[in-house]
């Protein structure tokens, strides 16, 4: 099998950086997500051996704030005079399964049904995925529970196995070839022992949960599960699959530019209407969408739930709402039929 | 630098008004043809508690080089006693903002009185002075 | 702890027994050891499931804020910087004296679950083993301010030192430096305004943030636009800040938001002295900036 010993690491990422840029799990002080490697300086680390970190990285096909056109206005005119698509090549090198999944849901919104979002396929296309293996769940993981195969993740070019001194290279793709060509001198042949795959620490039961929320938009347990939500939208910041996103301007005078950013469904003016009137204005009316989107909506549309399972929202959530507890309370609750 | 000096630049003042002082001095100051520079551009509004910080930092985010706020004299407020409250309020952003590392040059305030017309007349000379002293400014600028 | 729970636990039976209250608000375990959420208690059956633990540390008057309206009878749980957030309430007029019954708890000092969930979580770099939380070492008043009942012994502050040590390192900096100081800080934040939810003394209906026509502070994570969100956070603060601890604690990035309210705690205790915000309830009394004296400090042309 193809390897890639870990002393030879930094050298890989300085041979990718010359044609690519490359996202790595790093720690940054306080701050911990996938930045350019570019951007290492002494005293940051990189975190492949941790089991993630705390950013996901979704910002690398949907950056948190993207310019989209350049407006200029003369008179009764409107010219768009350019457009900001970007498909400079990106590699996202080390993404764990669930962030890999967050990804390809996004693709399904972006790509699928008739309309493709030119922004995000110019990204897209030219990113490509090295996934990292698996094999030690955390104590909030499920990734199991939601279609994600933690050990071969769906979607990955290829897929990196942490085997004590070296990360084995498994190409799946051809873009995977094609990143593997560019540092194929650093690679070795070599035979690593892979390590065993440990059990989930957390037993989530997924099965028919969709199914049954459909039935229990307006059951009163919501009123219990949200009474602690702030809605402050931490939550959908760190997920990896969550995408809603605001498109504003930017105009000095008769010039400007539009641009999109993340915004958060937890927040009242998300879904404010043009007249002032608002179909989620009430907390718990917000925090019913969110959990309904990750487990139901989704799922009715595409096929496949959209939380994947990486337990970062029950991490940072500051009044513990954990949406394991919220998937058991929706399998115990009693429907009226 | 050379930037400042260079006759090129033209400073973006915005100086907040009183109605009813500070406004009417600059009227007084212009019936009187008082000459001052013409980089200063005036806002209206009815009283000094009227003022918000926000203003000012919007101002600096949108290509102002500095900011005046003025109005009636502490005690002579044609509302009362609006001009306290700004008093409080100006002074303690004034502080903030300097803590933020904005030149204290560029968030300035004052007292002006309908009748000191000679006062409005020096107080925007000495400010398009500073202001072209510590030259176009870079901080809080929006992005384009 | 166990004692402090028991006592709140019969308290609380016994003012919904009596009917003197509607909810109760406190704290209930978490799904995991260290997590401890805020809790609302609707009826005595509920009553079983309040604790006070060392994770308690959530701020429990930003529930009030969700009760404003209604016209419930509210018992409610707190320590020495939750009565802080009651009183920035009152005095905000959020919420009426007579709807509130409040029982206070002087705080020994509490852990934090968001850091303790960080290392248990496996998310980034295991932090070093938890010992009280940054708030609590920080803390100038653990006994409650206001209350109907006192439970548990005083307990002295654990402030050690120069509270504004760090503010007049950073007051001792050039402009230059302390504008690089508060690019490379703020340039962090990811605008998930966790700080304003979290935090009792925002409590305007709809947040300057929010409004759309004019739009104040634009939506994109660029230094200069998080540069004014914490600005203009901080201008709305002044006077107001009860000096809780909320906002830095549950901030993903770890921004030192402490430093600009403690500037500002630091300069209107200076300039216009009085007791600080929230640190005692009269009836009638506004904070600093919503007041004046004839001869405040001076210094306009």
């Amino acid at each position: 099998m193809k390897v890639l010993s870990k002393t030879k690491l930094e050298a890989a990422l300085n041979k990718l950086s010359e044609s690519n840029e490359v996202f790595v799990p790093m720690q940054k002080k306080a701050q911990s997500g996938y930045y350019p490697w570019t951007s290492f300086v002494s005293g940051d680390e990189i975190m492949l051996e941790a089991l993630n970190v705390y950013q996901s990285p979704k910002g690398a096909v949907l950056p948190q704030t993207e310019k989209m056109y350049q407006i200029k206005q003369g008179g009764m005119e409107i010219k768009i005079d350019k457009t900001f698509e970007d498909d400079h090549p990106t590699i996202i090198f080390g993404a764990r399964g669930c962030d890999v999944k967050g990804i390809l849901a996004m693709d399904e919104v972006f790509l699928t049904r008739g309309y493709e979002d030119s922004f995000y396929k110019a990204r897209r296309s030219a990113n490509t995925i090295i996934a990292n293996a698996c094999y030690e769940p955390g104590s909030n993981c499920f990734c199991n529970a939601m279609e994600v195969n933690a050990v071969d993740p769906a979607g990955a070019d290829v897929i990196l196995r942490d085997a004590g001194e070296a990360f084995v290279w498994e190409v799946k793709t051809e873009k995977g070839e094609a990143v593997t060509a560019i540092i194929a001198d650093l690679l070795e042949e070599k035979e690593v022992q892979l390590p065993q795959s440990k059990p989930f620490n957390q037993k989530v039961d997924y099965s028919g949960v969709a199914e049954k929320l459909k039935t229990m938009f307006d059951h009163p347990l919501w009123d219990k599960l949200s009474a602690s939500c702030i809605n402050c939208g931490m939550c959908t910041f760190v997920c990896p699959s969550c995408y809603c996103f605001d498109i504003q301007v930017k105009m000095w005078g008769e010039e400007g530019y539009r641009f999109r950013a993340w915004d958060s469904c937890m927040f009242e003016e998300y879904s404010r209407e043009a007249g002032g009137g608002n179909p989620r204005g009430a907390s718990k009316e917000r925090f019913r969408q969110r959990f309904l989107h990750k487990l139901e909506f989704f799922t009715e549309r595409y096929g496949t739930p959209l939380c994947t399972g990486c337990g970062r929202c029950m991490i940072v959530c500051p009044t513990d709402v954990n949406i394991v507890r919220i998937i058991d309370a929706v399998k115990e609750a009693e429907v009226n039929a | 630098m050379s930037i400042a000096t260079n006759q090129e630049w033209k400073p973006k003042i915005i100086v907040f008004t009183c109605n009813w002082c500070t406004y009417a001095g600059a009227d007084m100051a212009g019936f009187n043809h008082f000459e001052y520079p013409a980089d200063v551009r005036i806002i209206r509004t009815p009283c000094s508690g009227r003022f918000d910080p926000i203003w000012v930092m919007r101002a600096l985010n949108r290509g102002a080089d500095g900011v005046l706020l003025s109005g009636c004299h502490p005690g002579d407020c044609h509302y009362g006693t609006g001009n306290y409250y700004n008093r409080r309020r100006q002074t303690i952003m004034k502080n903030m903002m300097q803590f933020m590392g904005i030149e204290p040059e560029r968030f300035q305030t004052s007292w002006i009185s309908g009748s000191e017309a000679n006062k409005f007349q020096a107080v925007m000379i000495k400010l398009v002075d500073d202001i072209r002293r510590v030259g176009p400014n870079r901080k809080l600028r929006d992005a384009r | 702890m166990k004692e402090i729970t028991s006592k709140l636990q019969e308290i609380a039976t016994r003012l919904f027994n009596e009917g003197k209250i509607d909810v109760f608000l406190a704290w209930e375990k978490g799904e995991q050891e260290f997590q401890t959420k805020s809790y609302i208690a609707h009826s005595v059956d509920d009553v079983k499931n309040i604790i006070f633990n060392e994770y308690s540390i959530y701020n429990v008057s930003n529930a009030l804020l969700k009760l404003r309206d209604g016209h419930e009878k509210i018992g409610i749980a707190v320590k020495g910087c939750d009565s802080r957030g009651v009183v920035r309430l009152l005095e905000d007029l959020q919420i009426t004296r007579d709807r509130l019954y409040i029982i206070g708890i002087p705080c020994p000092g509490l852990k934090d679950p968001l850091a303790a969930a960080r290392s248990f979580g496996g998310l980034g770099k295991k932090e070093s083993d938890q010992g009280l939380a940054k708030k609590c070492l920080e803390c100038i008043q653990p006994n409650p301010v206001i209350y109907d009942e006192l439970v548990g012994p005083e307990q002295t502050p654990r402030q050690q030192g120069d509270r504004f040590a760090q503010v007049r390192e950073i007051e001792q900096m050039s402009a230059d430096e302390r504008y690089k100081f508060w690019e490379d800080t703020l340039s962090t934040c990811i605008r998930c305004y966790a700080c304003r939810q979290v935090c009792v003394a925002c409590d305007c209906r709809t947040c300057i943030f929010d409004e759309m026509k004019p739009q104040w502070v634009g939506r994109e994570t660029n230094t200069t636009d998080n540069m004014m969100y914490h600005l203009v956070k901080h201008a709305h603060m002044a006077g107001r800040c009860i000096e809780c601890g909320e906002c830095e604690r549950v901030c993903p990035v770890g921004i030192p938001l402490m430093l600009l309210n403690r500037k500002l705690i630091k300069d209107v205790g200076e300039l216009f002295g009085g007791t600080e915000a929230g640190l005692q309830y009269t009836e009638g009394a506004k904070p600093a900036l919503s007041v004046f004296k004839e001869n405040d400090p001076d210094n306009f042309q």
